[in-house]
């Protein structure tokens, strides 16, 4: 498949910013050292391309060296495409003491039974992440890596992070996880995000938390302390409060960075002014939206500055306390991927 | 419901008190700190976001010579905020001592309603209506500067004039055609 090896070739090398290929050639390390001496970085990057389509046909490098190029720069880069968060049910007593080399070895072995045509390359990052690249073929054509998935796992903790699943690898993957982790069941844990560090961070609490007191120090710290004598505020101590309730909820420092948060709503219409809606006997279905840079951070002013009311509502905590994004809301029933809240119109 | 009364307590020798009342809590703050630069006179500003303003603080409040309400015309809940707490004024208040600021006038996402409707509330008090720009220092110093013409007169520093008499000349008028159809 010696077109589709140009092809990878030249989407990495365009992928790529100039400035991070030299280490992650280096990093590589399929290139000799002359090779790499040659190499002159400050061309444009069609003439990069066809300088490495010449080092690889010397080197003779094939298709799955490639690959590891592709996932050295995957995995200095996690930030970029859409990962999808799943979470392993159920461990069984020996769940905790799986390491390494064991689960790699039975994923790649319960993967091959599954599938006859695919590619797999298990890799452990410097923060004990395990990341697995998966490119998939039929029992027609070999694997594509051009499109392939990546998986994410941190040993002996139940969390899986998947990016560009497709329909046809998602049960086959299932399975496999959750053999080779000794659990006995998978789904999915309702969180998305563009950033794979934040939404590790917020899944394992590991960011700047408050937790609840109930004689909570005074106001002082960081508002105004070198106040003029003269201004005085009014209402200084109800602000405080806020400020209190919205980093109780959301947390002191640095937030991690989710994109969206989405409501699915099923509930009755309640609206005093609209009689004609209320009446109704059917469910309103609406789907609510939020969606910004930072979505925690904006949440967090939202209730500190009042314009969210001020025990921050369960509704909007429960992102930070529950660490999803996606969430079903439906009257009156408790249940596990429900709230049991009524919305106010 | 207790009400903000301007006569009730005594001034401060060469001290002058002014409210300033605005639901976002964000222009105030820099506008409080050009206040205070004032030296013929001991400014105190006091900051608040709507009213009523807390009970406990009500026996170390100085005398409040004048209350300003700024209005972010960009947004319908700070207007609404600014005419909930004018209940909580009384009377007295608004012979000279409320002055209306608005800031973002300029912003096209402004409907002229708005404007219109914080016009017509500043006439039918009597009450001068400032327009500021916030986002600039000049800007905080021009508003500060026009603030202090107005609360040196409301506090009694110049001579021969009261805030009544001053508010009738710079009391905000409606213009005869308030009520045409604007050409946008």
């Amino acid at each position: 498949m010696y077109d589709t090896s140009k092809l990878l070739l030249q989407r990495l090398v365009r992928r790529i910013p100039t400035q991070m290929l030299k280490a992650t050639l280096d990093k590589w390390g399929r290139l000799t050292v002359e090779q790499r001496q040659a190499m002159d970085f400050t061309q444009s990057k069609w003439a990069l391309t066809q300088k490495l389509l010449s080092v690889c046909e010397e080197n003779k490098l094939t298709l799955t060296h490639l690959a590891e190029l592709e996932m050295i720069h995957a995995m200095e880069n996690p930030n970029q495409g859409m990962w999808y968060t799943f979470q392993l049910l159920e461990p069984e007593n020996d769940a905790q003491s799986v390491e390494l080399t064991q689960f790699k070895q039975q994923f790649k072995c319960h993967l091959s039974e599954l599938l006859r045509q695919m590619s797999v390359k298990i890799k452990k990052h410097t923060d004990e992440a395990v990341w697995i690249r998966i490119a998939l073929g039929s029992s027609f054509s070999k694997p594509n890596h051009l499109k392939p998935t990546y998986v994410v796992h941190y040993l002996q903790t139940p969390y899986v992070f998947v990016r560009n699943l497709t329909s046809k690898l998602k049960p086959l993957l299932s399975q496999a996880l959750t053999l080779a982790t000794r659990h006995q069941g998978v789904k999915e844990a309702n969180l998305s995000g563009r950033n794979l560090t934040s939404i590790r961070d917020l899944l394992m609490r590991q960011y700047q938390q408050v937790f609840p007191t109930k004689y909570h120090s005074p106001p002082e710290e960081e508002d105004q302390p070198v106040l003029n004598q003269h201004i005085e505020k009014e209402q200084g101590g109800v602000a405080a409060h806020r400020r209190h309730m919205a980093h109780q909820a959301f947390g002191d420092g640095m937030l991690p960075q989710l994109q969206s948060a989405v409501y699915m709503l099923d509930t009755k219409f309640r609206d005093p002014n609209n009689r004609t809606m209320t009446e109704r006997e059917e469910t309103f279905k609406c789907v609510v939206k939020f969606s910004s840079i930072n979505l925690l951070e904006s949440l967090r002013s939202c209730a500190s500055s009042g314009i969210a009311s001020a025990p921050v509502t369960p509704l909007l905590s429960s992102i930070p306390l529950k660490g999803r994004n996606y969430f079903v809301v439906t009257d009156n029933t408790p249940g596990p991927s429900s709230q049991g809240h009524q919305t106010q119109n | 419901m207790s009400r903000l009364n301007p006569f009730a307590k005594l001034p401060g020798l060469n001290t002058a008190s002014v409210l300033l009342v605005e639901s976002e809590e964000h222009f105030q703050q820099s506008l409080a700190e050009a206040l205070v630069e004032e030296t013929s006179v001991t400014v105190n500003v006091r900051l608040a976001k709507s009213f009523p303003l807390p009970i406990e603080n009500d026996e170390s409040r100085p005398r409040i010579d004048l209350v300003v309400f700024i209005i972010n015309l960009t947004s319908e809940l700070s207007f609404q905020s600014a005419e909930a707490s004018l209940k909580y004024l009384e009377p007295g208040y608004f012979l000279g001592k409320v002055c209306f600021m608005v800031t973002n006038a300029r912003s096209s996402s402004v409907p002229a309603e708005r404007l219109d409707a914080v016009r017509r509330l500043a006439a039918s008090l009597h009450c001068p209506l400032l327009f500021a720009e916030e986002q600039t220092p000049e800007g905080v110093t021009n508003a500060a500067e026009r603030l202090l013409t107005i609360l040196k007169a409301a506090a009694g520093f110049v001579p021969f004039t009261t805030p009544l008499y001053l508010s009738n000349l710079t009391r905000c008028t409606l213009p005869p055609d308030i009520d045409q159809p604007s050409f946008d």
